[in-house]
Formats: C-alpha cells, structure tokens, sequence
C-alpha cells in the first residue's frame, strides 16, 4: 500500500540516485562537450564562434554539475528532516533558500553559455524561473516557521 | 514585549508549586513555565480562565500592560 513514508523514501532514493547521475556525468563532460560542438556545428543562431565553443561548454557543464549537486544535497537534508518530523523549520527554509540561489546562478551561467548556443540561454531563463518558484515558496515557508513557533507558544 | 506576566507573584501569593498549579489547570510544567518566564505568545481564554479559577484571582492580577 502506498503511504506518505514511502513516498518520502522514494524522493529520497531519486535525490540520492539523480546525484549519483551528476557524479557520472562529470566524467564525461569533455566527450559530451566535444560531441554537441560537432552535432550541432550548423545551428543557426549564436553570437560567438561555434569553433571556439568546446572550453565555455565544459566550464558550464562542471559549474553546473557542481551546483546540481548542490542542490541534491540540499534536498536530502530536507528530506532528511521531514523524515524527522521537522518541517516548518529555520533550517529548511534555509535549504530552500540555498536551493534558490543555486538555481539562479546555474541560469545565469546557462545564458552566458547562450552565446555560444542559444538554446542554453532559454535553459538558463528557465533554471532562474524556477529558482524565483523556490524563492516564493521559501517566503512560504518562512511565514510558515512564525506561524507554528506562535502556535507552539500559545498556552 | 509590553505585556509582563505577574504568574510567579500571584503563585507566591497562594502559595502554589508549578507543579500543582499546572496539574490543576491541566497544563504541562514546560507551559506554565513558557508562560511564567513571559516566552508566551499568545493564552487561550480557556487557559486563563482556569488559572483565574485556581487561583481566585482577575486576568489583570496576572497580566499588565507597560508602555516600553
């Protein structure tokens, strides 16, 4: 039967399984470079030249891979306390505010990778979307955190 | 905060424990304890009125207001 445990347990199970995915893929991020700059040689809109595009792609790609693992890592310590019972927490909303911040940054090295490919640059908009998404359901979860701590003080 | 909660005193008055006290009103010692030190935020009307009844006293005789 399906439960909430379980489905905490399987979100636990995809952060840990997508960071093993992040620590793969850092392996093969120069062949993966090599092989989009060759794939997509003739596309037609970019600013810089496709030639000199294999460097900027393997820098983003490892700040990226490096901020996704950030994230995971943030998610699992807030996995982790919901598991606890701790949900309306500082330290949650800590997690989600760090989660936040890491997406924006990951979109604003996606966009300036956009000038060697732009569809980089709409991933990029998109990754800083979500972050805003998670902003606001930081500032959720903020007012959340003073609500229960006057609840829990209410005699 | 402006609100200072004279609990202690009025315990001292009756000579009451906390620990009477809170069985009595039917609340925990870690409360009571919250509510005496003033790291109350907010008391239930049905809390105060126990405490009111336990002690034979007034809400005023347990809380004053101070301009900060």
């Amino acid at each position: 039967m399906w439960s909430k445990d379980r489905s905490l347990f399987l979100s636990r199970i995809l952060t840990v399984a997508a960071a093993a995915v992040c620590i793969f893929t850092a392996f093969f991020i120069p062949t993966i470079s090599e092989w989009y700059e060759y794939e997509m040689a003739y596309e037609a809109a970019s600013i810089f030249d496709r030639s000199t595009m294999f460097i900027p792609m393997c820098i983003t790609m490892y700040i990226c891979d490096a901020l996704a693992l950030a994230a995971l890592w943030n998610l699992h310590v807030l996995l982790k306390n919901i598991s606890r019972d701790e949900v309306f927490v500082d330290k949650n909303t800590s997690c989600l505010r760090r989660i936040s911040w890491i997406c924006m940054a990951a979109g604003v090295v996606l966009m300036i990778f956009g000038l060697w490919s732009s569809i980089f640059a709409f991933i990029g908009v998109m990754a800083v979307m979500f972050g805003l998404i998670m902003r606001v359901l930081k500032n959720v979860f903020d007012k959340a955190v003073e609500i229960k701590s006057e609840n829990d003080f209410t005699i | 905060m402006p609100i200072i909660v004279n609990l202690d005193v009025m315990m001292a008055k009756r000579k009451i424990s906390s620990q009477d006290l809170a069985e009595k009103v039917g609340i925990t010692t870690a409360n009571l304890s919250i509510l005496k030190t003033g790291k109350a935020k907010a008391v239930r009307f049905s809390t105060l009125e126990r405490i009111c009844d336990e002690l034979d006293c007034q809400p005023g005789d347990i809380l004053e207001f101070k301009r900060e």
